[in-house]
């Protein structure tokens, strides 16, 4: 089964894109901010990380960009999952090695379709 | 609502548009005329069908017929099968009918998905084989308002983002101040809309070397699926494919068309399967 750790400091959030994730035949894990995220990704590599924009120790754009320095941290399918979603932004993330963008709010089509996109589905 | 309101609206459904709407399933009756019945102002769905039947307003009934029909879509649904359409099924029409153009139709396209992401799919990934071809994309559906909406372009926060990657939502996008994304004039232009029901003759639309009947005939009731299957067998170009769903068949429905060789749900008319290429 692929893992995918979702990465946002609001626990609601972090409820229901798992339950959806969850529901695409994942196995679900959790971090509340960056620096998390990273310390789970050096002890198991996810397969997708479904990822926040504004979290306070480490913000998602930074996670991002420690990720991908990494070892390894080329692998995963980062998906961010954001309200900062001007073009300003979303070229950001993509320069920082996004696979793609969702714009909050979502649902469940959105993440499925979107998983279906960049190929985890 | 009441059984005989709910007759009324499923007898409507199938004489108009040829849907076949189960009592299992009336809540489909009412999410789908919520919104004629807002601006109509009628209180229930009783109040609706009471004055369809005292005002024996014909083009009322057309409306609330079509709009008893689902709009169900998003963009790149079945990418496979759309990929195949691209990459496979037109360059072979292309190289058969040797005319240098092509035209494609997605009959019951709703509001217009499936029509502008084959065109983002040939802006982006235009097959060699395709280069210099001229291809028309033609999009109809039975409801006028559904129509007009598909001509306008514009998707709200949802249905932008079912299916497109955020890549292609800003190469062939551009958000508007109410928060709206309209198609840049590019993608517009390369798929054209007329409203048609897919019950009556499709002769003025013209012959098309592909056509996309997607998730369409399945709502239909079983006699009807024939009916119309034949209608657009008539609209095929020679060597033309129709492509259908995925878990569509024919079988049983029409001897006008049986199953393409070599293409995943494609349709062509009955004697020629041999000579379809793909």
């Amino acid at each position: 089964m692929k893992r995918c750790l979702i990465v946002d400091d609001s626990r609601v959030v972090r409820k229901v894109a798992g339950r959806i994730i969850r529901d695409l035949k994942f196995e679900i894990a959790e971090a509340g901010d960056g620096a998390q995220a990273l310390d789970h990704c050096r002890e198991q590599m996810p397969e997708a990380v479904l990822l926040d924009w504004n979290m306070p120790v480490m913000n998602g754009l930074d996670f991002l960009r420690a990720l991908r320095r990494q070892e390894g941290g080329e692998a995963p399918v980062v998906v961010f999952c954001s309200t900062e979603n001007d073009s300003e932004h979303i070229g950001e993330a993509i320069r920082s090695g996004a696979n793609d963008f969702i714009m909050k709010p979502f649902d469940a089509d959105i993440i499925e379709s979107k998983f279906a996109e960049v190929g985890l589905i | 609502m009441q059984d005989a309101t709910f007759d009324e609206l499923a007898d409507l459904a199938m004489q108009r548009s040829g849907q076949f709407i189960p009592k299992s399933k009336s809540y489909l009756i009412e999410a789908r005329l919520s919104a004629i019945a807002r601006r109509e102002g009628f209180g229930s769905m009783d109040d609706l069908v009471h004055t369809l039947k005292a005002r024996g307003n014909a083009v009322f009934a057309a409306e609330v017929a079509a709009a008893l029909v689902s709009k169900e879509t998003w963009f790149f649904r079945d990418r496979h099968a759309l990929t195949q359409a691209v990459q496979e099924v037109l360059p072979a029409r292309l190289k058969a009918s040797n005319t240098g153009r092509l035209k494609v139709w997605c009959a019951g396209g709703a509001t217009g998905q499936e029509a502008y992401s084959l065109a983002i799919m040939l802006a982006d990934n235009l097959p060699v084989a395709l280069r210099g071809a001229r291809i028309d994309i033609l999009s109809t559906d039975i409801c006028k308002s559904v129509t007009e909406h598909a001509r306008k372009a514009q998707y709200g926060h949802f249905d932008i983002q079912r299916g497109l990657s955020i890549h292609r939502v800003l190469a062939h996008f551009k958000r508007q101040e109410t928060g709206q994304w309209e198609a840049l004039e590019t993608l517009r232009n390369a798929v054209s809309f007329r409203q048609h029901n897919l019950m009556e003759d499709a002769s003025g639309l013209g012959q098309h070397d592909v056509i996309l009947c997607r998730h369409v005939l399945s709502g239909m009731a079983r006699p009807v699926r024939g009916v119309v299957a034949e209608r657009l067998a008539k609209q095929l170009a020679p060597g033309g494919v129709l492509l259908l769903g995925e878990g569509e068949s024919l079988t049983g429905l029409t001897k006008a068309l049986e199953p393409a060789r070599n293409v995943r749900g494609g349709w062509v008319v009955e004697g020629t399967a041999n000579a379809a290429a793909a």
